[in-house]
C-alpha cells in the first residue's frame, strides 16, 4: 500500500518503546492479582453455567441463564485468559500454569498450533498478503490484492458460516493454509512443526472438544442429557459469534490497510510499528466490554505490544493515540456498531470485482 | 485418585492438572496455596550484622519434617513474580516437630534480587516450600566427626549439632571458616559447646589461619563432613581420597558468577544434557543453532514466543532492554537472551 513517507520512523520507535518500557517497569502484583481474579470468575461462570443447564428441566429460564453463563465462561477463557496468556503476557510471573507454554484453552483449536501460526505469522507479518494467513482466513476476499473469483459473490454467507463455526474455522484454517490436507507444499516456508504432528493435534484436540461438549458432559448429566447437550451447543455458538465478530472488527474494518512482501523486508522497528498500527482497528466501549473482548478492542495496542498484559492497554491507549497524532498516523477507532458496519461493508464491497 | 482427577481435568477442563485448575480459586481462601508446594507462614524476620538474614517460618501440618542437614526450596512471590531459591534448614527437626518452626539463615549480599526481597517479608505472610531434600545428614557411624564449614555452609551443621542428644558419646570438632568478622551464630556455638559434652569448635579465617590441610591430615582417622563453596570441598575431597578417609559433603555453587561486561568471555551452556562452550556475545538461539541443537524458532525478534524454553539456572540479559534475569528457573525467549553466566536449559 502507499505509505506516507513523512513518518519519522526512528522517533516513532523511540516513543513507542518508551511507552512499553514504562508499562513493563510497572508490571507486578496488580497484574498477577488481576489475571488470577479473572480466572476465578471464569471458574465460577463455568460451573454455575453447567449446573444451571441441568436445572433447565425445573424451569427453562434457568437453562437460558446457564447458557449465558457458560458462554461467558468460554469467552473469558478464550479471550481475556487464553489468548493473552498464550501470548506470553504473563510469563514474567513464573507461574506453573499461567504461562504461554502450558496454557490450553477451551476451543477446538490446539493451543500449540495456534500459538505457532497466530503469534508468529499473524503478529510478525500482520496483513502482509501471502504471509499473514489470518487475513481473510483464505476464505474471504477483503482487498484488491486477491483476484476476484465467482465464489466471492456469496462470501457474505461464507462469512456468516465462518462466524458460526469460528472455532473450527480457526482450527482448520491453519492446516488448510499449510496444505496439511491437500498436497502441494509451498517450499519457501520453513516448517516449525511437522505436518503429521499438526494433523494429529487437530484431530485429537478437536475430537476431545467434541467428546467433551457433546458426549461426556451430557452423559454426566444422566437423564438431563439433552438439556446439557443443547446448552453446550448454544454456549459454543454464542462464543463463536462473539469472538469472530470482535476479531473481524479488529482487523477487517474499512480502513485497515494491507501490505505486500517487499514492505517488510529489512523493516526497521519503527516501520514494523507503523505497519502494525495501520493493520488494526480499535473498538470503543466500557471496561466490562473490554474484558469480554480480551482487550482485543484495543487491537492497535495489542499489535504494537503483543506481550504486555492486556489490561494495561487501557492506560497506554491515550499515549499511543497522542503519538500517532503527532506523526499523522491514522488511529482507527470507533464504536462497536460503526466498526461492525464497516466490516460488513468491506466484505460486501469485495464480493464484487 | 490424583491421577484420575488429572485425567478428568485434561479431558473435561483442558487443564493438565485438577489442582492447578482450581488453584486461583483455592487461593481466595488459602492465601499462598500452590499445587506441588507446601505452604508456610512467616513468623519472624531479622537482619543480622554479619550479613545474614534469619527467617523463621511455620510449615503447614502436612510438611514432612526434615532430617538435620537437609535443604528446601523456598518460593516467594514478590511483586507478582515467583522466585525460588534453595536453602539449608538451620534448625533441628525437634523444633519443627514440637513447635512447627524451621529456621533459615540466608546470606544477604547475594547478587540478584532475591535476598533483598526477603527483608520485605512481613510476619504472617504466606510463602511456599518444597519437601525436605538432600542426603547430607548425620552419618551412621560411631567414629569421631570433623565438620568443615565454609561461610554459609555452617547451616546444616547447626541443625545437626542441635539435633544431637546432650549425652552423645561421639566426639565432634567443627572447623568453621569465614571472612573476618563474619562468623555466624557465635553465641549459639558457644552454648552448644556448653551443653554438648564432646563438642568443640574453632572459628577460622583463611588469611590468618591458612587452609584446612593441617587440621584435616591430623584428623585423618575421623569421619569428615564438609559443607561450603566448591573450592573448599574440592580440597577436602582430594585429601580424603589420598588419606582414605570417609567423607560426606555438600557444596554449593548456588549463585552463578555473573560477570556483567561487554568484553567477550567464555561460558558454558547446558541444553538437554549436552554441554557446549559459548561466549557472551551472541544470543542463546544463535549458539544453539550453531551447535545444531533442535530448537523451535519463529520471528527471531522477541515477538512470537516460539523459541521459548525453560532456563533451569543461570543469568541472561534481554538484548532489547538490557534487563538481567533472575538466576533461578524461568521461562525465557532464546532469540533475545544473551548469556551472562553459565546457563542450563531444560529440554
Ligand atoms: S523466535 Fe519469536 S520470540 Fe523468539
Amino acid at each position: 500500500m502507499n505509505t506516507t513517507k513523512t513518518v519519522n520512523y526512528e522517533k516513532l520507535a523511540a516513543q513507542l518503546d518508551s511507552v512499553k518500557a514504562d508499562v513493563k517497569s510497572k508490571l507486578g502484583e496488580q497484574d498477577a492479582k488481576y489475571i488470577r481474579r479473572v480466572i476465578v470468575c471464569q471458574r465460577v461462570f463455568e460451573w454455575s453455567g453447567r449446573i444451571l443447564l441441568m436445572l433447565g428441566f425445573i424451569q427453562p429460564v434457568l437453562w437460558l441463564v446457564g447458557v449465558l453463563s457458560l458462554a461467558t465462561a468460554k469467552i473469558l477463557d478464550n479471550m481475556e485468559i487464553g489468548h493473552n496468556v498464550m501470548h506470553g503476557q504473563y510469563d514474567w510471573m513464573n507461574d506453573k500454569y499461567i504461562n504461554s507454554r502450558s496454557y490450553e484453552w477451551d476451543i477446538a483449536c490446539d493451543g500449540a498450533s495456534w500459538n505457532r501460526v497466530h503469534n508468529y505469522e499473524h503478529h510478525t507479518y500482520t496483513n502482509i498478503i501471502g504471509k499473514d494467513r489470518d487475513f481473510g482466513y483464505g476464505l474471504l476476499r477483503l482487498s484488491n490484492d486477491f483476484r476476484w473469483r465467482i465464489k466471492n459473490l456469496w462470501q457474505f454467507v461464507t462469512y456468516l458460516l465462518l462466524s458460526v463455526l469460528f472455532q473450527w474455522g480457526v482450527s482448520y484454517h491453519e492446516m488448510a493454509a499449510e496444505r496439511v490436507f491437500f498436497g502441494k507444499k509451498k517450499d519457501d516456508r520453513d516448517y516449525k512443526v511437522s505436518h503429521s504432528e499438526l494433523k494429529k493435534r487437530f484431530f485429537s484436540k478437536g475430537a476431545r472438544q467434541l467428546v467433551k461438549d457433546y458426549l461426556l458432559f451430557p452423559m454426566l448429566a444422566g437423564p438431563l442429557f439433552l438439556w446439557v447437550l443443547t446448552g453446550n451447543l448454544a454456549a459454543n455458538l454464542l462464543r463463536n459469534l462473539w469472538t469472530s465478530t470482535i476479531i473481524f472488527c479488529g482487523h477487517f474494518t474499512g480502513e485497515v490497510e494491507t501490505f505486500n512482501q517487499q514492505d517488510c523486508e529489512n523493516e526497521s522497528q519503527g516501520q514494523w510499528y507503523y505497519r502494525q498500527a495501520l493493520g488494526s482497528s480499535n473498538i470503543k466501549g466500557g471496561n466490562l466490554f473490554h474484558v469480554m473482548t480480551g482487550h482485543l478492542s484495543y487491537q492497535i495496542e495489542h499489535h504494537l505490544f503483543p506481550d504486555l498484559p492486556a489490561k494495561r492497554y487501557r492506560e497506554i491507549a491515550p499515549k499511543v493515540q497522542a503519538i500517532f497524532k503527532e506523526h499523522g498516523i491514522h488511529y482507527n477507532t470507533g464504536g462497536f456498531f460503526r466498526q461492525y458496519f464497516s466490516v460488513v461493508k468491506r466484505i460486501v464491497r469485495y464480493s464484487f470485482p | 485418585m490424583r491421577a484420575l482427577l488429572n485425567s478428568l481435568s485434561k479431558h473435561l477442563l483442558h487443564h493438565q492438572s485438577w489442582n492447578g485448575y482450581w488453584e486461583p480459586v483455592v487461593q481466595c481462601f488459602k492465601p499462598g496455596w500452590r499445587e506441588g508446594y507446601f505452604r508456610a507462614q512467616v513468623k519472624h524476620v531479622q537482619v543480622f550484622a554479619e550479613q545474614s538474614i534469619e527467617l523463621i517460618i511455620e510449615p503447614e501440618k502436612a510438611w514432612p519434617v526434615h532430617q538435620a542437614g537437609q535443604h528446601i526450596a523456598l518460593t516467594i512471590q514478590t511483586n507478582g513474580r515467583l522466585l525460588t531459591r534453595v536453602f539449608t534448614i538451620a534448625s533441628e527437626p525437634q523444633l519443627a516437630r514440637q513447635q512447627r518452626q524451621i529456621r533459615l539463615l540466608i546470606r544477604s549480599q547475594e547478587i540478584g534480587a532475591f535476598t533483598s526481597k526477603l527483608t520485605n517479608l512481613r510476619t504472617g505472610q504466606w510463602l511456599n516450600i518444597s519437601e525436605p531434600k538432600g542426603q547430607f545428614v548425620m552419618p551412621n557411624t560411631a567414629r569421631s566427626l570433623i565438620m568443615l564449614a565454609g561461610g554459609s555452609g555452617i547451616t546444616p551443621f547447626i541443625a545437626m549439632l542441635k539435633s544431637i542428644p546432650a549425652d552423645s558419646k561421639q566426639t565432634i570438632t567443627l572447623l568453621y571458616y569465614a571472612k573476618p568478622n563474619s562468623h555466624w551464630l557465635k553465641d549459639e556455638l558457644e552454648q552448644l559447646k556448653q551443653s554438648l559434652r564432646n563438642f568443640d569448635y574453632h572459628l577460622l579465617e583463611r588469611s590468618k589461619d591458612g587452609d584446612a590441610t593441617t587440621w584435616l591430615t591430623t584428623n585423618a582417622h575421623k569421619h569428615w563432613l564438609v559443607c561450603g563453596p566448591a573450592a573448599l570441598y574440592k580440597q577436602a575431597a582430594a585429601l580424603a581420597k589420598q588419606l582414605n578417609t570417609p567423607i560426606d559433603s555438600e557444596h554449593f555453587s548456588a549463585v552463578p558468577a555473573a560477570v556483567v561486561t561487554s568484553d567477550k568471555h567464555e561460558l558454558t551452556l547446558t541444553h538437554q544434557g549436552k554441554t557446549f562452550t559459548i561466549d557472551n556475545q551472541q544470543t542463546l538461539l544463535t549458539h544453539l543453532q550453531a551447535n545444531k541443537q533442535p530448537v523451535t524458532v519463529g520471528c527471531g525478534m522477541g515477538i512470537c514466543h516460539q523459541c521459548q524454553c525453560v532456563k533451569k539456572q543461570g543469568i541472561v540479559r534481554d538484548i532489547r532492554t538490557g534487563e538481567l534475569s533472575d538466576s533461578s528457573e524461568q521461562l525465557i525467549q532464546l532469540c533475545i537472551s544473551q548469556p551472562v553466566s553459565d546457563v542450563e536449559l531444560s529440554a
